[in-house]
């Protein structure tokens, strides 16, 4: 049974690699545009296992991943820190609410784009405004989810709480939050998924490391095969960051161990 | 088992002149109008009334989720304010915390007992026990029936032994042979710690099954209008005779509590 759902899984990805090669053994599509499936292997492997002499961007995925985790994790940080207490006020507290949701609602209709330049102008290049923009794009989701788990809390569930001895304060740890675990744990992994969109916005800017920057680097200097081992590796780490997220939070929550 | 004959006739709870509306269109509307009743120790009363008749709302009020409009309710002497563990509910919905076992459940209010962990796991496991839950410590509320998570309901509040347990139709979900079944487990519990029951129900079987007493309550004018006493030995037999007699009383009782004509305006 694990077996097929592993199959299931590959069949896609597999199914798209050998048409890639299909593609690249009959010459259909120039290699500028594409390059073969294995220029790009060797490509990756010299950019994650090279020495620095063996080419343009060989051994440089260290350092890369280092300064693009850094800018992701700081960003979602601050949009997670933000977004789950405003999302729960404004989920059970009415006054609340109504002062916020316009501006959160009108604010997130800006596209994320928008606030490159203005991002730019405040922080400069650098690590600053790619913080600054992975944080605003992950706050909106965080913050909207936790307030719909927040408020989808039955009021009975307060009541049985009050009655157990459960005081106001307690109850939004004792029963608020592990109720509304299902839907943080949501706004949280598409927080994440959006964060890797966004950092890879940020560093096109023009700082000199990071995943995003390599990309950029690499479309100047007309290398495709680094463009993709850029795009392959992005939707790998993002992947193993959502996975690592859910264990995280089933490892430090048992309201998210049960529910999820 | 008759209450007065043991010499113990404290009164446990005491309503008086309660009234209740709620705002509907910025109106006030009368739910509750002048309700004065009382419950003694160890008395299982059945509140008894058809749907939208304010029976849930009093409940409420006496388990603090509501402030009565007027009126005083009394708890031992003292007024109520606010939900407290004195004042446990079992509710018809399912209200159990989902991320929690069955042991956790009802380990949930032991937290202000300032019991020692070895004092507070005996008692879960004698609930656990009681309730004819052994062997399900370690599910979760998702994977027990309605049946079992009633029980759980009823673990959780009778191990803080509050002075009144209140019971909003906890069994109407529950198909009939599990009603019988909870029926008599919450008997043969309330029967043996003397626990002093509000069991609101619209099922007249049900309340002449439970109660020492039944109020019924009119949907019209929002009161308490019979009280009736329910003189059967238990454990009662419903074909019997006397049974359906007060079976039958209580229905046309009821009849009469219809709802008010509407008039057109």
């Amino acid at each position: 049974m694990k077996g097929k759902e592993a199959l299931l899984a590959l069949l896609l990805p597999l199914t798209a690699l050998t048409l890639w090669f299909a593609v690249s053994a009959v010459g259909l599509v120039p290699v500028y545009l594409l390059p073969h499936p294995l220029t790009v292997w060797d490509a990756g492997i010299r950019y994650i296992f090279g020495n620095a002499g063996q080419g343009a961007y060989a051994g440089r995925f260290l350092v890369d991943l280092a300064a693009s985790l850094t800018r992701v994790l700081l960003g979602f940080s601050l949009a997670a820190v933000l977004g789950i207490p405003l999302g729960i006020l404004s989920g059970r507290l009415a006054l609340v609410n109504r002062l916020f949701s316009s501006a959160i609602n009108g604010l997130r209709a800006v596209p994320g784009i928008c606030w490159l330049p203005l991002a730019m102008i405040w922080f400069g290049i650098g690590i600053k405004t790619t913080v600054f923009l992975v944080a605003i794009a992950a706050f909106f989701p965080i913050y909207q989810n936790t307030l719909t788990g927040a408020r989808l809390v039955a009021p009975i569930y307060y009541q049985a709480g009050a009655m157990l001895g459960v005081s106001r304060v307690r109850g939004i740890f004792a029963i608020l939050l592990p109720m509304a675990m299902p839907n943080i744990i949501t706004g949280l992994r598409l927080g994440m998924g959006i964060s890797w969109a966004y950092l890879v916005l940020g560093e096109l800017t023009g700082v000199p490391n990071g995943l995003g920057a390599v990309i950029m680097d690499a479309r100047m200097s007309g290398q495709t095969e680094i463009i993709l081992v850029g795009i392959i590796l992005i939707a790998m780490i993002g992947r193993i960051c959502d996975r690592l997220l859910v264990s995280l939070m089933r490892l430090c929550f048992k309201s998210a161990r049960r529910q999820i | 088992m008759s209450v007065e004959s043991s010499g113990n006739t404290e009164i446990t709870l005491e309503i008086a002149g309660l009234s209740h509306s709620f705002l509907h269109n910025g109106a006030a509307e009368p739910v509750l109008r002048n309700i004065s009743l009382s419950i003694r120790r160890g008395e299982l009363v059945c509140l008894v009334g058809r749907s939208g008749c304010g029976k849930s709302t009093l409940l409420k009020i006496i388990a603090g989720f509501l402030s009565p409009s007027r009126g005083h309710c009394l708890l031992e002497g003292r007024p109520i304010s606010g939900p407290g563990p004195d004042r446990c509910v079992v509710f018809q919905e399912e209200a159990l915390f989902p991320w929690l076992t069955v042991r956790e459940n009802i380990a949930f209010g032991l937290r202000g007992k300032r019991w020692t962990p070895a004092i507070r796991n005996h008692q879960v496991d004698r609930f656990i026990e009681l309730v004819g839950l052994r062997g399900y410590d370690e599910h979760l509320p998702r994977a027990l029936s309605g049946g079992m998570k009633q029980r759980v309901a009823l673990a959780r509040v009778l191990i803080l032994s509050p002075l009144i347990l209140l019971m909003d139709e906890p069994f109407g979900a529950l198909d009939a042979q599990t009603r019988d079944e909870m029926q008599e487990l919450l008997l043969s519990l309330s029967q043996e710690r003397s626990q002093t029951i509000l069991f609101v129900t619209h099922d007249v079987q049900e309340a002449v099954t439970l109660a020492d007493r039944v109020l019924l309550m009119d949907q019209d004018s929002g009161r308490i209008r019979e009280d009736v006493r329910v003189e059967l030995e238990r454990p009662r037999d419903r074909s019997a005779p006397p049974f359906q007699q007060y079976c039958i009383q209580l229905h046309q009782l009821l009849r009469q509590t219809g709802p008010r004509p509407m008039i057109a305006d």
